[in-house]
């Protein structure tokens, strides 16, 4: 299932290569990727963080872990503007430290975004070609 | 900076809130106030635009102001097909199967119009970027999507072959939608430019991906950790024979029907 999952994006490559491929993409990709891990962590442990309260609630609220997620979310946070104030490996078009991080954070909205939109489009694709068909007959032997 | 904090940060932080208010509140007016939150965050975060314009920020707000319109359709023409359907609750009447066709079509070609039309989301004449953040990743997703439910539906379905060949065509169909793309210009975005950005949101997907799976195993270890260093729960003395003999009578009252078979 995972190689049906990848296949259209292998194929996609393949293509791209045809076509002469997409030169800069390559550079930038993995920046890309960086800024997205780092958000998509630090985003997740913060919504995880606040998961966390509910849990508290059947087990007497304990602090340790609510400390526990908030310093690995804060680890997020801080490997973010480290890697962006000492190099430049993770600088997209932006002109500052500040800008950058802002930018990962309405960038994950909108992938976020996106991503919501297709995994609803294909659960609901595949309920409704499920529910299209006519009703199945369950037969029962007769004891 | 303020002006963008009040403006765009305040009524996006509203929604995540709202949301969490209307679905884990009791009573009836706080689950209200958290749908009002919400959409009066996804109000604000719509008007950007016009509230902060300096913002590089109010670009998103932009792009949602347009995308809006088209997903919504989607979603509700999903829906309606659904429920239209055969399904033992909840079931639509037969004529909201054609809505739900028609709203989904429109959703469609209105997003594609985006692309090669001129309803491409532009500030000042230039390209909204979050479009071509957007756009590759929910076309690039929904393929691979698409392809991974049929052949689910064909391995752990029992009979599902129609249903599977339905979803290999709308997989394919998108990933048509993306090939031509790669090689026909669109109305603002050439084809050059749409490559570029479909190995970006490629990058982007598999970044998010592994990101999520991190915090998931981190939160997955602290609650471990923290279950590991509580103490033992104090035990408690076994049944006495009194106890057991309550319970067998209470048993053998609620068994029985022997006879009537």
């Amino acid at each position: 299932m995972l190689v049906a999952f990848l296949l259209p994006l292998v194929s996609l490559w393949a293509i791209d290569l045809t076509l002469g491929g997409s030169i800069n993409a390559g550079a930038d990709s993995l920046p890309r990727f960086a800024n997205a891990l780092l958000t998509a962590y630090t985003l997740g442990s913060l919504i995880l963080f606040g998961n966390l309260f509910f849990y508290a609630d059947s087990r007497q609220r304990p602090l340790a872990p609510l400390f526990g997620m908030l310093a690995a979310a804060s680890i997020g946070l801080l490997t973010s503007f480290m890697l962006l104030d000492q190099t430049d490996l993770l600088m997209e078009d932006n002109g500052s430290i500040r800008a950058q991080m802002l930018y990962n954070a309405v960038h994950m909205f909108v992938s976020a975004g996106a991503i919501l939109l297709a995994f609803g489009l294909a659960l609901g694709l595949t309920f409704a070609t499920i529910t299209a068909q006519k009703a199945r007959k369950t037969t029962f032997e007769e004891e | 900076m303020i002006q963008a904090a009040l403006w765009f940060w305040l009524p996006v932080s509203l929604i995540p809130l709202g949301v969490w208010l209307s679905l884990s509140a009791k009573a009836d007016g706080q689950r209200n106030l958290g749908r009002f939150l919400a959409m009066a965050g996804l109000a604000g975060v719509v008007l950007t635009p016009w509230t902060v314009p300096s913002s590089p920020s109010s670009e998103a707000g932009h792009l949602l102001g347009f995308i809006v319109g088209p997903a919504a359709l989607l979603v509700a023409g999903v829906y309606l097909i659904s429920f239209s359907g055969n399904v033992p609750v909840g079931r639509l009447p037969k004529s909201d199967r054609r809505l739900g066709v028609m709203a989904f079509m429109i959703g469609f070609v209105w997003f594609v119009g985006m692309h090669w039309w001129n309803l491409t989301p532009s500030m000042d004449g230039d390209v909204n970027r979050y479009w071509l953040v957007f756009w590759p990743t929910f076309l690039l997703l929904l393929t691979c999507l698409c392809s991974g439910s049929a052949l689910s539906l064909r391995v752990i379905g029992d009979q599902r072959t129609t249903e599977s060949n339905v979803l290999w065509f709308a997989s394919g169909f998108v990933f048509s939608l993306i090939v031509l793309a790669m090689m026909v210009d669109g109305s603002v975005v050439n084809a050059e430019a749409f490559r570029y950005h479909l190995w970006l949101a490629g990058a982007d997907l598999l970044g998010t991906a592994v990101g999520l799976a991190i915090a998931i195993l981190v939160f997955g270890g602290v609650v471990f950790l923290h279950e590991r260093s509580l103490a033992e729960p104090d035990s408690v003395e076994p049944p006495s024979k009194k106890e057991f003999e309550h319970v067998a009578a209470i048993v053998a009252s609620n068994i029985g029907g022997g006879e009537s078979e």
